[in-house]
């Protein structure tokens, strides 16, 4: 434990702060505090980077790392302090993730950032996207700037530009991250939070030479790692912090891993304060072994036992408490096997634990309840004593049963959701950090509450942020990547000894990510090809049944049928990409169909102002959904019976007839190629180049990732503008198409597009999930779907069979795509 | 004012203040408004209150889910109704169990998609409903007769002691919906489900078969409306269904029902029912055209839903 670490490793000389070039610090605080609740996460922080400072930033779990970087990048504001850039102070009230990038501030967070279904140029471009000129070949830049930025930085990557990231590994997707933030030519401050994490050392030694280089450039770099020995191999300065506070700041001289292991833990409490227990439960009956992948070898589990899940965050422990709970419940789980019963307390009460809507009350006896122990009925009476004998025991005032539990402390919630794992009364309790945020007396009680747990007979299973809650274990099992490395019990079982083991994993363990699969690319690949695949085959078919259906007068036919399903896909296409769906499409499509066949012929000029008017309904309606954050399939419903209430009240019968200009432009043909197969190559081009544009871009990655894009400045309102917009000119389009092909119109004409369009995007390969948005995909699914209807006619079916088959279609094709993607590693 | 915050516990009582106002507003309007169109509007309501809990029911378990698939379902029932009962009371023995049949396979394909294959219910529930659509076309060629059986009329037509059976059918339903979630391990489990699926899974609840059942109860609900409808307007047409569908989630979302889930109220369901009717009522009575009719009900439901949007609402698909 005693090695001694160079801080010079290479042999450079050591950079003190005094032989920086500029004099006042880059980066400097001032008493920064920041609580959450009853937790001081800072605690009055006060340092300084200079220019050219690589400063080294170590903790444990919770010492208030991530609540620093958030405060530096402008994501959280202090309650108290001060902070100055290159001298200037800072003004925390205006200060956002933006203006911290304005001043050169960049952060690599620790969870990426990136947008999956984006590429890496893509990504590069929505990070730091310039003005808009007129440039077609605007990415060209953005590919430069990425393959210049990964070169710089890691050398021969072998990153493609052009590939999403959903296809790239973890290893390189880390890269990417750290490259985009760091070809910022304003750099000044980089922060980096474990940038290694996934890094093999060949790709952490070339970080740390470009960190150096940039260093001696006059950047300041702040780097946050658990890996100690690189901390001491690259910083020129280290701050360990604990509870939120400066524990130590080393300067010249190195530190050793056990000297920084020591001032993360605190040189007066080397020992854990055991509170008493009677005996450690050695004979109790084995309700939980745990065997491969989990442990080497095979570990049980005791009634009577507290078992602690130590190891840095992030390590398998949460994912150990679900398998186990799932395990508990029958569910399969590899590598665990339970014979008992459990019940489980999450950490995260928020997302996890609380019923917003309900008292304590409620809240308190679900488990119960769901369990159904009264023949399915509650009864009042019973509930009340139950709740009351079980809140008493874990001391909540009675009178606190009919408050809403968003009233109450994050300490007393807490108790509350551990109530109702209690009333369970289940022989196994898994505990996911649930101390977290809670106020030190609450926390005593807990304690104590699992110690009578534990006497009472049963096993507790407890995952903890915080070292220092093991002293309430006989057991700790120690996470490392997804599977438990050691186990400590009895006097071994030292907070020290809990710290050492968690930071000194093999630095340099080669991360062996496997390259994508053959598999996943195969799937992906078969996905993409599906809708061309289907149209030929289509086609085929068509033309065996009859050799007229494909000569060039058929081929027309079928083309021309097409046309207003693929403009209304189209339409769908963009909606489905920002990860909604629009069920009144279709309607919408009706609608202009019958203005442009009523009002557009009888008076053009006012006609126009009415599809214009029309369009402006279908933005607006949209931005309501965003502004509002109101479920869109209800607004689009609603909007459905707008357009379709519009349109009868323009025209009660089918009728009308076709402008003269769009008959003439139906009947327009170049080359000999008919206006239907113009149209439809229009449409296309139309589609991919709004999709490759900047702001095509943009609403990929809103549909992908809208925390992150929101974070980096981009306003979801005009998102959302420019969204409706591109799909309700297509819209629009639809509806002269039909007016044009059909030279009359009905407003009930464009109702089973709505559902055809989403069948024709999933064919398309785009997600519903969002994100992903594939234009000529989504136009040959809709010529599929098109032929399909076709395909029936020639067949002589019934046309009662339409919908039988659109139905089905939809589904099976989701159903597929479902089978593929969970195949698919 | 104690007033409010007393409305705002109690989420029904906005939609009974609408139709109070509603109910003026048509009098006004109307000089005549006899007993007679009150009942002619507590019957319509009816029919709505019955498709409209099974909504209810969807909606509640969360996540976005909406059943899509209710008015293919009641087209469907009716149809199979007419064809199995033939006019005859002795054919209800046939067609009620295959109108339950029904009922029961919908619910059950609704949920395995949206459970087991996580299918998003709007397009789940929209499929099936143009598998159902399908059926209903093949029914309609085999439709000859249009007699209806006088038990069934009974139930959905006559009016005993001047109450129309059917309003009496649908208040019952409402008595029960109300105790299932009020009273029962069930509607408690649902409200958990539609609240927070994650926190209810911790919690020891079994989300799948919970959603499930909701599924089960709409499309049951849907089937038996059906039926009913068949017998009141003295046979099935197509598209017969196709004003539930608005409406249901119209009357649910008025009555004070969250779309999001995790609160659902049978009472606010029933005055919703009744607000829209009448509203369809007014209209009709001021001599607006259908096409402004359907309009207004549009706007009507996306306006509500605006004013107790934002914060509440995801941006769900």
């Amino acid at each position: 434990m005693s090695e001694e670490i160079s801080v010079s490793r290479h042999g450079k000389p050591t950079k003190s702060p005094a032989d920086s070039a500029s004099a006042a610090p880059r980066l400097r605080l001032a008493g920064i505090t920041k609580t959450y609740g009853p937790t001081r996460a800072i605690d009055g922080l006060s340092f300084g980077v200079a220019a050219g400072d690589i400063v080294g930033l170590i903790g444990a779990n919770g010492a208030g790392k991530s609540t620093l970087m958030r405060v530096l990048a402008g994501v959280t504001h202090p309650d108290a302090g001060e902070m100055d850039v290159a001298g200037e102070p800072i003004d925390f009230a205006a200060f956002s993730p933006q203006a911290a990038r304005k001043l050169g501030i960049r952060i690599v967070h620790q969870e990426l950032s990136l947008c999956d279904s984006l590429s890496v140029a893509e990504n590069f471009y929505v990070e730091q996207p310039r003005p808009n000129d007129f440039n077609p070949l605007w990415l060209q830049d953005y590919r430069r700037m990425a393959l210049d930025s990964l070169q710089a930085i890691f050398p021969d990557n072998g990153i493609t530009v052009d590939k999403p990231i959903s296809q790239i590994p973890l290893p390189q997707r880390q890269m990417i991250e750290i490259a985009r933030a760091a070809c910022d030519p304003l750099l000044r401050v980089l922060i980096l939070d474990e940038p290694t994490s996934s890094l093999d050392s060949l790709r952490a030694e070339q970080l740390a030479r470009f960190i150096r280089d940039r260093a001696a450039a006059g950047v300041a770099v702040i780097f946050i790692s658990h890996k100690l020995k690189e901390v001491a191999a690259i910083a020129t300065r280290i701050l360990v912090l604990r509870n939120g506070a400066l524990a130590r700041e080393s300067g010249n001289v190195p530190m050793t891993s056990h000297e920084m292991v020591a001032a993360m833990v605190g040189e007066a409490s080397q020992e854990l304060e055991r509170l008493h227990r009677s005996s450690f439960n050695m004979a109790g009956k084995v309700l939980v072994e745990i065997t491969s992948p989990w442990a080497g070898q095979s570990i049980p589990l005791r009634a009577g036992q507290i078992v602690g899940l130590a190891g840095l965050e992030g390590n398998g422990q949460r994912e150990f408490l679900r398998a186990l709970y799932g395990a508990a419940r029958g569910n399969r789980a590899p590598g665990l096997s339970c014979r008992a019963t459990a019940s489980f307390v999450p950490g995260d009460r928020k997302a996890e634990g609380l019923f917003p809507l309900w008292d304590v009350l409620r809240n308190a006896t679900i488990g119960i309840i769901a369990a159904g122990r009264n023949g399915g009925v509650l009864r009042e009476k019973a509930e009340m004593s139950t709740a009351k004998a079980w809140l008493e025991a874990v001391q909540i005032p009675i009178a606190r049963l009919v408050s809403p539990i968003l009233e109450l402390s994050g300490g007393n919630q807490q108790k509350v959701l551990m109530a109702r794992a209690l009333m369970a009364e289940t022989d196994v309790v898994l505990l996911d950090d649930p101390t977290r945020g809670v106020d030190v007396q609450i926390k005593r009680d807990f304690y104590r509450l699992v110690r009578t747990l534990a006497e009472a007979g049963k096993l507790v299973v407890w995952y903890s942020s915080e070292t220092i809650e093991f002293a309430e274990c006989d057991y700790v099992l120690l996470f490392h990547d997804r599977s438990i490395r050691r186990t400590l019990s009895g006097s071994d079982l030292t907070e020290d000894a809990i710290v050492n083991a968690s930071f000194s994993e093999k630095d340099d363990v080669q991360i062996s990510a496997p390259p994508p699969s053959r598999t996943t690319n195969l799937h992906l690949n078969a996905l993409s090809l599906m809708p061309f695949f289907t149209t030929a085959l289509l086609l085929l078919v068509i033309g065996l049944l009859n050799r007229n259906a494909v000569s060039a007068l058929g081929l027309d036919l079928l083309m021309t049928a097409a046309i207003p399903l693929v403009l209304v896909s189209l339409a769908q296409l963009f909606i489905i990409g920002g990860s909604e769906i629009d069920l009144g499409i279709g309607a919408f499509a009706g609608l202009t169909n019958v203005i442009s066949a009523t009002i557009l012929v009888s008076d053009p000029a006012i006609g126009c102002a009415c599809l214009a008017l029309a369009l402006a309904g279908y933005m607006a309606f949209g931005l309501l959904v965003q502004a509002r954050s109101i479920p869109a399939i209800i607004v689009t419903l609603g909007a459905s019976f707008v357009w379709l209430g519009i349109g009868y009240t323009l025209q009660q019968t089918p009728g009308g007839s076709s402008p003269g200009w769009l008959a003439d432009l139906a009947a327009f043909s170049v080359l000999n190629i008919p206006a239907s197969a113009l149209c439809l190559l229009a449409a296309s081009v139309l589609a991919l180049a709004a999709n490759m544009s900047r702001r095509g871009v943009v609403l990929r990655a809103f549909g992908a990732n809208p925390l992150a894009m929101v974070q980096s400045g981009w306003s979801p309102l005009s998102a959302a503008l420019a969204r409706y917009a591109i799909s309700g000119a297509f819209g629009l389009a639809a509806g002269l198409a039909m007016t044009a092909i059909n030279t009359a119109s009905d407003i009930n004409a464009g109702n089973s597009y709505t559902l055809l369009s989403i069948a024709a995007v999933v064919i398309g390969g785009s997600s519903l999930a969002g994100g992903r948005i594939t234009p000529l995909g989504t136009v040959f699914g809709a010529i599929s779907l098109s032929l399909v209807g076709s395909l029936l006619g020639l067949l002589d079916a019934s046309t009662d069979y339409n919908a039988l088959v659109q139905g089905g279609l939809l589904i099976g094709i989701i159903m597929l795509q479902t089978i593929l993607s969970k195949a698919a590693p | 004012m104690r007033v409010l915050d007393w409305m705002r516990n109690n989420r029904w009582s906005f939609a009974a203040a609408g139709v109070a106002t509603l109910w003026l507003l048509l009098s006004v309007i109307t000089s005549h408004f006899t007993l007679n169109s009150l009942s002619g509007v507590a019957t319509s309501a009816s029919f709505l209150v019955i498709v409209a809990v099974g909504q209810m029911f969807v909606v509640g378990s969360g996540s976005g889910n909406i059943d899509l698939s209710l008015p293919s379902v009641m087209t469907v029932s009716a149809f199979v109704t007419l064809i199995l009962s033939q006019g005859r009371n002795a054919g209800l023995f046939l067609a009620l169990p295959a109108v339950l049949a029904i009922g029961l396979a919908t619910g059950a394909a609704n949920a395995f998609l949206v459970v087991k294959l996580r299918i998003p219910a709007i397009i789940a529930t929209l499929a099936i409903g143009y598998v159902l659509d399908s059926a209903t076309l093949i029914a309609n060629r085999e439709l000859e007769v249009f007699t209806v059986s006088s038990m069934l009329r009974a139930i959905s037509s006559s009016r005993p002691g001047g109450v129309p059976s059917i309003l009496l059918l649908a208040l019952a339903l409402i008595v029960v919906a109300s105790a299932i979630v009020r009273t029962t391990s069930y509607g408690r489990t649902l409200m958990a489900v539609g609240q927070n699926a994650g926190a209810a899974h911790l919690a020891g609840i079994r989300v799948g078969r919970t959603t499930t059942i909701a599924f089960l109860i709409s499309s049951v609900l849907g089937a038996l409306g059906g039926m009913l409808l068949s017998a009141h307007a003295g046979g099935a047409y197509l598209q017969m269904g196709e004003p539930y569908l608005l409406q249901s989630v119209g009357a649910v979302v008025v009555g004070g029902t969250l779309i999001t889930g995790g609160s659902v109220t049978a009472l606010g369901t029933f005055f919703g029912s009744i607000l829209l009717v009448l509203l369809v009522t007014t209209m009709q009575a001021s001599g607006w055209s259908p096409g402004m009719q359907q309009v207004v009900q549009g706007v009507m439901i996306i306006a509500i839903l605006a004013a107790a949007g934002s914060g509440m609402g995801r941006r769900a698909a």
